[in-house]
């Protein structure tokens, strides 16, 4: 009989930040940048927008400015939190762990639901975290340079993002597709997690 | 019951672990922070304020490296301050350098400045960083060198109306006279 260890996952979700934490360790060693990016680029445009003319010292916006109440940007934070909070109602309505072992043989198999709360929730989940991950493909395609290398803020957001998305839809396609109970709340979990750390390394 | 309690706890794990690496004073404050740490850090000592701000927008610290700053403030240097004399008395100049070089890119914790000391760059232009011409590149001359209410790109706090606050985000940029840029 297969046994159940309560604290696999938890060890797993370990590992997996700890890997993450490697990119930053190896901070100074890992140089992933291109040879193009360390030759000193002059910008052409900015080469020119670079000098300040003589008496020129200060400036201050002239206008009245406010900020939109909604952007591309903004979008995607709210889209994002939406995630982290529907994650968690998912985590805390999930069934209980169920009844394993000999003293349970006798018990009667409950039936599968697939259509509860947890469900919904957690398909709900899964879409919002696709759906940030677009928005932030979208508004924030220009901020994701591999020349910065793994250690770079917005690399490691898009990358745990994007990994953390992915892991919460597998979770959802394998559960949903099964017609008997199976493991999925470690890499659904994970991919909370990873979403999570994707939201404070940039916050 | 673990169940229910289990996420909270690999979050806070993950969270730590994985920034055990930026290890220094300020980790406890950044990991328990809520404040928003996506920018640079405003300038927050007064004789730094007083100092550059009399002449141009005081720059946090946050947008250069230690070794940027060393270069750009001692005496020598100051001397010629990109044309002009910034001399200034040797406690002041003390207390600005500590502030400075305190507050450089690779001590920070904001995500910009994170972004600036990961380049490894340390020029002695903020309008030389890689991350710097890579987020302006786009905007054309007509804005900036062209404009006469910015004429050049070091003038941050013309366009980014939250320059004070260390806030960079492009939804506080306002460019005089293109005000419909975003």
């Amino acid at each position: 009989m297969k046994r159940n260890h309560p604290y696999k996952k938890i060890v797993a979700s370990l590992c997996f930040a700890l890997a993450c934490n490697t990119a930053f360790a190896a901070d100074s060693a890992l140089d992933l940048s291109l040879p193009a990016a360390t030759a000193s680029p002059k910008s052409f445009m900015l080469a020119s927008n670079d000098t300040l003319p003589t008496g020129v010292t200060t400036a201050a916006p002239k206008a009245e400015f406010s900020e939109p109440w909604m952007s591309g940007d903004k979008l995607h934070q709210y889209m994002g939190w939406t995630t982290l909070a529907l994650v968690a109602a998912t985590a805390f309505s999930a069934p209980g762990e169920g009844c394993e072992g000999a003293a349970c043989a006798n018990q009667p198999v409950q039936p599968r639901q697939t259509n509860g709360a947890h469900a919904k929730l957690a398909k709900a989940a899964a879409f919002m975290a696709a759906a940030t991950v677009t928005s932030g493909l979208i508004d924030h395609w220009d901020d994701f340079h591999m020349e910065d290398g793994f250690t770079d803020p917005d690399n490691l957001h898009a990358m745990l993002g994007t990994a953390g998305a992915l892991m919460m839809m597998y979770a959802v396609n394998k559960s949903a597709n099964s017609s008997v109970p199976v493991s999925h709340a470690g890499i659904a979990e994970l991919g909370g997690v990873a979403m999570a750390v994707a939201v404070k390394l940039t916050w | 019951m673990l169940k229910k309690f289990k996420i909270i706890a690999l979050l806070s794990s993950a969270l730590f672990l994985a920034n055990t690496a930026f290890a220094g004073e300020t980790t406890a404050d950044w990991l328990l922070s809520l404040e928003r740490m996506k920018n640079v850090k405003a300038v927050t000592d007064k004789t730094y304020a007083k100092e550059c701000g009399e002449c141009h927008f005081a720059y946090p610290a946050g947008l250069l490296p230690s070794a940027s700053w060393e270069k750009l403030l001692n005496a020598t240097a100051l001397k010629n301050h990109f044309g002009d004399n910034a001399e200034m008395d040797a406690a002041t100049l003390e207390r600005v350098l500590d502030y400075a070089t305190n507050n450089a890119a690779e001590k920070s914790w904001y995500k910009r400045a994170r972004k600036i000391a990961n380049s490894g760059q340390a020029p002695l232009r903020i309008t030389e960083l890689r991350y710097i011409k890579r987020v302006h590149e786009e905007i054309p001359a007509k804005m900036i060198k062209d404009n006469k209410d910015v004429k050049s790109l070091s003038m941050c706090n013309a366009c980014h109306t939250q320059a004070a606050k260390g806030v960079f985000d492009s939804d506080t940029v306002n460019i005089p006279n293109f005000p419909d840029y975003n």
